[in-house]
């Protein structure tokens, strides 16, 4: 069994951790590209969301470097992930791709017991002793965690950062040298070290950069080449930004999500403008703009996939908050035909506008 | 107090129902006209560009509607089946409808469960505080109208015509015969008879989905697909037409399920949207009956059009 899965911003580097652990094959997808996409593209649906379409790409991707087992998360609805998955397994079979899918889903769809037997399938793959497969998963966890605690801290530095772009080329640095190190602890230690690093990088605490959060559909936020790297871009700016969704955060709210302790800010932020589950994280979606607003962004950022179903639902409501709390937010939209030069216009234009408003607000001031 | 219903989305569905329940009330109630141009216009013009057809029609009733009544019902119907869901849109009507139309009077915002009687109820005594009557009012009505709702029949099924076609896709899809254009009369026009989902036993559409790796988990695609591959397999239809509209994130996904399944089946696609033409449907719909015909002459052999009409 040699198994891949599909990208998900740095999930793939906890996800190696765990099979080198484990001792399992394991095919990483190139990261994901154009030809991915392309691919993808081509092989799906036309009116599929985007995700569906690059994980399709990252799968083929995989499979022609010799992977035969997909594992993926499921969902129960209501929205199209859940059922990604059946979709996908008919287009690679159609294709010929005899490839077998692992699905991790819900225990409260397919019952404890299947989903046991479908995660003991990938374990007993595993030769090492129980509390090495434990150990594992611990490491796998503790390093998505980090990666994801550096990612976000540098996106907000780096509006303070003295040493222009300093903390884009420790970010980009860091994730390379994890991927390329196959020995789990010491890819921890790397992962450490470099959290080290991001907390002595040369601040200005006195700079006031502009603020701008993110949020919006799960996986155009998370996977980085979805959004054609906007947060890359808005670090060149020297922008401040923040961004709560990321793989911890699924984790986190997963997990929490069995006690209903799960995203309980946003959520409770949330309130005064959705009250009821919509679907995917909809009600995140708004809850974290209520949030950027009361934490004084300047600005938000909603990304979301063309057509995407409960994301229709947070944008009308973005408007008016947008209006209510006079904060500026901007909806970018992503599909395969999305365009590079239109799309840089637009965030400049958006940044430009912040920064007018600031000066405006500064004079008005005095 | 005038309530105000939006003939939009599942309204077809519930009329029956609502009307004798408001009825029973004595509560005066309008209902907006059936979908026309203007209407079509308005939701255009108030809803968010990305939403679908549907989506957006219903958001033109409401707003033809909203000045003249003080309560609208924007049904956020979650579930008309347990563990199944209808769209994600559904679940976050109200909140659309809120944001999007200005000055709206108030709305019914409650979640809807409609496969229990008990949260139906809990979702009506809601309502019917709204409109100041009391428990047993609204369980007095609520009988009223169920009684009147379950014995109407949904669906056709045409008899007596050439060649017979299953009409699938969402029930507004194919309740709007002003959005569908009146797909249906155009084939009854062709010597085409049309039967729809209501018309094929659950135990039969049951039987392909669950071949399904995965419980499906929005009602009507369970019904589409199930019809669909059940009806194609065995043949008992030369063809199915799937009425859809651009946008529509489930039908994304089981259209091309369906299609896999059933390979050659002569299926047709009917995408609409706000710039759908007549005339382009009409020339569609003529060549697919032709091309039945031919396949009828020619035995099953012969290949199917796997042409889709996307944009007309
Ligand atoms: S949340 Fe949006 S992008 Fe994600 S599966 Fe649903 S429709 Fe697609
Ligand atoms: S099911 Fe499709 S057509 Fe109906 S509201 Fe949802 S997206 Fe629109």
């Amino acid at each position: 069994m040699v198994v891949t899965f599909p990208h998900l911003g740095n999930t793939y580097i906890a996800c190696k951790i765990m099979f080198d652990s484990l001792g399992i094959d394991y095919v990483i997808p190139p990261l994901s590209n154009k030809e991915a996409l392309r691919i993808g593209a081509f092989h799906s649906p036309d009116e599929i969301c985007l995700p569906f379409k690059i994980m399709i790409g990252n799968y083929i991707q995989s499979i022609e470097k010799g992977a035969d087992t997909v594992i993926i998360v499921g969902s129960c609805g209501p929205c199209r992930l859940g059922e990604y998955c059946e979709l996908q397994m008919s287009v690679l079979k159609n294709l010929g791709y005899q490839v077998k899918f692992i699905v991790v889903d819900y225990p409260g769809e397919i019952g404890i017991k299947e989903l046991a037997s479908r995660i003991g399938y990938i374990s007993n793959q595993s030769h090492k002793k129980k509390i090495e497969k434990l150990r594992a998963l611990y490491r796998a966890v503790k390093a998505i965690r980090l990666m994801d605690y550096i990612e976000q801290s540098a996106r907000m530095i780096a509006g303070y950062e003295i040493n222009r772009g300093e903390c884009k080329r420790l970010l980009l640095q860091c994730r390379d040298r994890v991927f390329n190190e196959s020995d789990p602890s010491k890819a921890l230690k790397i992962l450490k070290s470099y959290k080290a690093k991001l907390s002595k990088i040369p601040i200005d605490k006195k700079r006031k950069p502009l603020k701008i959060a993110i949020v919006g559909e799960i996986y155009t936020n998370i996977e980085s080449f979805a959004n054609h790297f906007i947060e890359d871009t808005l670090m060149d700016y020297g922008i401040a930004t923040y961004k709560s969704l990321s793989p911890s955060w699924w984790l986190k709210y997963t997990g929490l999500k069995v006690l209903k302790l799960h995203a309980v800010r946003a959520r409770l932020a949330a309130k005064q403008y959705l009250k009821y589950e919509v679907g995917a994280y909809a009600k995140e979606t708004v809850g974290e703009a209520v949030l950027a607003y009361e934490r004084g962004y300047d600005g938000i950022i909603h990304l979301l996939p063309v057509g995407c179903m409960p994301e229709i639902v947070s944008k009308s409501i973005l408007t008016s908050i947008a209006k209510e709390k006079d904060i500026p937010i901007m909806t970018l939209l992503f599909d395969e035909m999305t365009g590079e030069a239109g799309y840089l216009t637009r965030i400049e234009a958006f940044i430009d506008l912040l920064e007018r408003r600031r000066r405006d607000h500064v004079l008005s001031w005095r | 107090m005038i309530v105000g219903l939006p003939k939009g989305l599942l309204f077809h569905q519930y009329e029956k129902f609502i009307t004798e329940f408001l009825k029973v009330l004595q509560i005066d109630y309008i209902i907006s006209k059936d979908t026309n141009k203007d209407i079509l216009n308005l939701g255009v013009k108030y809803c968010v560009d990305e939403a679908c057809l549907p989506i957006k029609i219903f958001h033109g009733h409401v707003a033809s509607i909203k000045d003249r009544c003080d309560l609208v019902i924007v049904p956020r119907i979650v579930s008309v089946h347990e563990k199944e869901f209808i769209c994600p849109k559904f679940n976050g009507l109200p909140e659309m409808i809120l944001h999007n139309i200005p000055n709206m009077p108030a709305i019914t915002t409650k979640p809807l469960y409609l496969y229990s009687e008990k949260k139906t109820l809990a979702w009506l005594e809601d309502f019917g505080s709204m409109l100041n009557k009391n428990k047993n009012q609204v369980r007095e009505a609520y009988i009223r109208g169920k009684e009147i709702y379950d014995r109407q029949k949904l669906g056709y099924n045409d008899k007596r015509y050439r060649r017979r076609v299953l009409l699938v896709g969402h029930p507004y899809n194919i309740d709007d015969i002003y959005m569908n254009m009146n797909i249906k009369k155009k084939l009854n026009d062709l010597g085409v008879g049309v039967m729809t989902h209501h018309y094929v036993r659950d135990k039969d559409k049951q039987k392909e989905v669950d071949k399904l790796y995965k419980r499906p988990f929005w009602t009507f695609a369970r019904h589409t697909y199930g019809s669909c591959v059940y009806l194609g397999r065995t043949q008992q239809v030369d063809g199915i037409i799937y009425l859809s509209s651009f946008n529509c994130g489930i039908d994304s996904i089981f259209i091309q399920l369906i299609k896999n399944e059933l390979k050659d089946f002569p299926l047709l696609v009917v995408k609409i949207d706000e710039h759908t033409g007549e005339a382009g449907l009409n020339t569609r719909l003529e060549a697919y009956t032709d091309m039945l015909e031919r396949k009828k002459k020619n035995g099953s052999n012969f290949p199917a059009s796997r042409e889709h009409l996307y944009s007309m």
